[in-house]
């Protein structure tokens, strides 16, 4: 009876604690805001439901790799949602921000939502850009932003030269290949959202190299009668990670908020809004619900023709690394 | 036949071409303008990246300005500050009348010192000032740490200073050393002290209108800076002082200039280091002196009532003090004490002041509106200045306390001149000062009392 009592008391006491408003910070990569607009207003909508609590959620976007070196520099992010783990790797291996086995704690490499790289084009098509053999023809100005700041960038990078070593079978006539495209380049946004923002309002370009989701984005903003999308005949499978800032939140009491963010957007109802923004969903039952609005295509992963994310920053990002070497200002 | 025919047929055939190689020559026009356009927009573009990178950079960049405020170093959101200035004064002092010589004129590096102050974050600055110059006629300059001192203000109302500074007490003394009417202060903060080591606590209240500071400090003689930067004795003083400007919200009101308060300190101060080492002249000469066994063992307390008013280019300023401290001829044995006296010494001054260009006179000094430039035809600010002053050594100090070279019991002196700030930062001055002494019947004892004291003293001011 009295321990009864007791428990009746705690669960009045709990009752009538006050709500608290937590706050959170998500450091992202470029092209997530319309999707992070979403996603967070359905999580503070659940966590409401769920705690009491209110949870208000800001957001900074930018390419994924200026956006690592910002937290590294101190910027308080409770979680992060970059483009590549390479980026995410660095909060460790620089920032001493995480622990080295961040990308086991959630599932699928805590990778919640694919994409891939698809080649938007003028309506009508008129430099007849069907693959990637005619991206690198002289004369197609492509627009793509930089690899060096934008995770974007290092996924379209990698699409091309995987290309061209499946391909050519070389990674010599690859390094040829990517050398050719760069020719191409006359300018080289940050981030993806700055490169469909000169491809799209500045009218520059023949073609822009772009995330699958912000290509089907620009082509419903701006309109089917200006745009079309070209799904290459093969492409690279990219995995965007995410993650909690354990010193970060440790620090500002948002652990148990954070993982609870991250960990939503893997239910039923975060998948959804993931696919509704053109991310490909992990879950399979709403992926088949959204699949009309995917092309298949040849994927082929960062870890079967690179070995990895480590291996690619340091042969090709890094530095003095091929694209370095291949590209001049 | 054949010939006209084929001559005809080429007559048809000719506008054709012509107008076939026109539409060629517009095509081509229009490639080229195509990829003119295509250059132009690649050019803008890259433009406003470079503008939004720099936007970025910018909120993270560190700014830094040089000019006559000194160097100023400040992050990107201005929470932490860096301000290095200086104060180099460098005086000529002539002196009339002395009996053939007696003063020495001289050149003189009066002060000579690099500010460094700043901000950390939101709530704490910092003030650090050595002092190269030291010079006040005939000693030999040492640097010091004038001011080394650490302030937490979480608000306006109430903020923690730690570390060395001025002592909270006089309106005069509390004026910043390149604001000062005249080149040299008044009898009024020779009976103060000068800098001290402690901790007090500060604050504004009623948007201004009141100022209160009180604290704990090691406690020192009248007109010295802590030496060594810790105490001699066991012993600490409690400063206070409130300050009123009850009118400093109403800025059209010809009151508004009005300020008025009091400040004090108690304490009980043991040794002879706790006497003064002198009360001196405009000219720094030595007037009075305690005799070198002089002992101070009790309470020393201090009051000094202080005002100050402008308006428009019209200033004044008055103060009034007692210092008061317990002495014996000489320091007790384990046997004997000679009794002890309480010693009251008391000055006064009056100062006036007007800009007669017409900028503001000000308690922090004159801001010229426009710098000297002779191209320009244009001249500063210059400021007239006027005082009175006045101090008296409690009759009790004499015979027994008195040192015998330097014994006046009463000084009184007047003095006229102008300031010339050439820019904020530059400042001419020249002060007519003159002082006599009274030494109450008794024979003056040294050759500096014989004459009163005629100085013209003339300044040239580095402050930034």
């Amino acid at each position: 009876m009295k321990s009864k009592l007791t428990f009746l008391l705690a669960l009045a006491v709990a009752a009538a604690a006050p709500a608290k408003t937590v706050q959170l910070l998500n450091v992202s990569y470029d092209p997530t805001r319309e999707l992070y607009v979403d996603y967070n207003a359905a999580f503070a909508k659940y966590w409401k439901q769920k705690t009491g609590d209110d949870v208000v959620v800001r957001q900074s976007h930018g390419g994924s790799g200026a956006q690592a070196r910002s937290v590294i520099d101190g910027l308080s992010a409770d979680v992060v949602t970059l483009a590549l783990a390479a980026d995410i790797d660095a909060l460790h291996s620089i920032g001493h921000l995480l622990p080295a086995n961040w990308q086991t704690r959630l599932p699928s490499g805590s990778t919640p939502y694919t994409s891939t790289i698809v080649l938007l084009v003028r309506k009508g098509n008129p430099k007849n850009i069907n693959d990637w053999d005619d991206v690198v023809k002289p004369g197609i100005s492509i627009v793509v932003p930089n690899p060096k700041t934008s995770g974007g960038a290092r996924w379209a990078y990698l699409a091309a030269w995987g290309y061209a070593e499946r391909k050519y079978g070389s990674k010599d006539k690859a390094k040829e290949f990517i050398t050719a495209l760069y020719r191409n380049v006359p300018v080289l946004d940050s981030g993806a959202r700055g490169a469909t923002t000169t491809f799209v309002q500045r009218g520059i370009g023949d073609v822009l190299l772009a995330w699958e989701n912000e290509a089907y984005l620009a082509l419903k903003e701006a309109g089917g009668d200006q745009l079309q999308v070209v799904v290459p005949s093969t492409s690279i499978l990219a995995e965007p990670p995410v993650a909690v800032v354990d010193k970060v939140a440790s620090r500002r009491g948002t652990t148990e908020v954070a993982r609870a963010y991250l960990e939503y957007l893997y239910s039923d109802e975060g998948q959804d809004i993931a696919g509704r923004n053109f991310y490909r969903p992990r879950n399979e039952r709403i992926a088949a619900k959204y699949a009309a609005n995917f092309p298949k295509l040849d994927l082929f992963t960062i870890n079967e023709v690179f070995g990895g994310w480590t291996k690619a920053q340091q042969i090709h990002f890094a530095d003095g690394g091929i694209f370095d070497q291949i590209y001049q200002k | 036949m054949f010939v006209p025919l084929v001559a005809l047929g080429l007559l048809q055939a000719a506008p054709s071409v012509a107008r076939a190689s026109d539409t060629d020559d517009i095509r081509q026009l229009r490639d080229q303008i195509q990829a003119l356009e295509e250059k132009l927009k690649v050019i803008e573009r890259k433009q406003e990246i470079r503008d939004e990178a720099a936007a970025t950079t910018a909120k993270s960049t560190p700014k830094v300005t040089a000019d006559e405020k000194g160097l100023n170093v400040s992050s990107a959101d201005g929470s932490t500050t860096l301000h290095l200035g200086a104060l180099v004064q460098f005086d000529s002092r002539e002196f009339f009348g002395d009996g053939g010589g007696v003063l020495n004129n001289s050149f003189l590096l009066r002060r000579a010192r690099l500010i460094s102050d700043g901000t950390i974050g939101k709530y704490t600055s910092y003030l650090f000032v050595p002092e190269f110059g030291n010079g006040s006629g005939g000693t030999a300059t040492t640097v010091a740490i004038l001011d080394a001192a650490v302030t937490v203000a979480p608000t306006t109302a109430v903020q923690f200073k730690f570390g060395k500074f001025k002592s909270p007490l006089g309106l005069e003394e509390l004026q910043g050393d390149p604001n000062t009417n005249f080149v040299e202060r008044t009898f009024v903060s020779s009976l103060l002290p000068n800098r001290d080591v402690g901790a007090v606590v500060t604050g504004s209240l009623f948007g201004g209108a009141l100022s209160y500071t009180a604290g704990l400090l090691n406690g020192i003689a009248d007109s010295t800076t802590a030496s060594g930067n810790s105490d001699f004795d066991n012993d600490r003083d409690v400063d206070a002082r409130l300050w009123a400007q009850p009118f400093v919200a109403d800025k059209d009101s010809p009151l508004w200039g009005i300020g008025f308060g009091v400040g004090g300190s108690a304490g009980r101060e043991k040794g002879t280091s706790a006497v003064t080492a002198g009360y001196k002249t405009d000219g720094q000469q030595t007037f009075f002196k305690y005799g070198s066994s002089v002992y101070a063992d009790g309470e020393v307390w201090r009051i000094t009532p202080q005002a100050s008013y402008y308006y428009g280019p019209l200033g004044a300023l008055a103060e009034y003090v007692v210092s008061a401290v317990n002495v014996r001829p000489s320091a007790p044995t384990a046997t004997t004490a000679l009794p002890k006296t309480q010693l009251e010494n008391k000055a006064w001054e009056i100062t006036g002041s007007y800009v007669l260009t017409g900028e503001d006179a000000s308690y922090s000094g004159v801001a010229p509106r426009e710098p000297f430039n002779w191209a320009n035809g244009t001249w500063g600010a210059l400021q007239l200045v006027g005082r009175l002053e006045d101090v008296r050594i409690d009759p009790k100090a004499f015979p027994t306390f008195a040192a015998f070279a330097t014994n006046a019991n009463e000084a009184r002196a007047w003095g006229a001149g102008f300031n010339w700030y050439l820019s904020r930062a530059v400042r001419l001055s020249q002060d007519f000062l003159q002082t006599r002494f009274s030494t109450n019947g008794r024979l003056p004892t040294t050759q500096i009392l014989l004459h009163n004291e005629t100085a013209l003293i003339t300044r040239v001011q580095l402050s930034f």
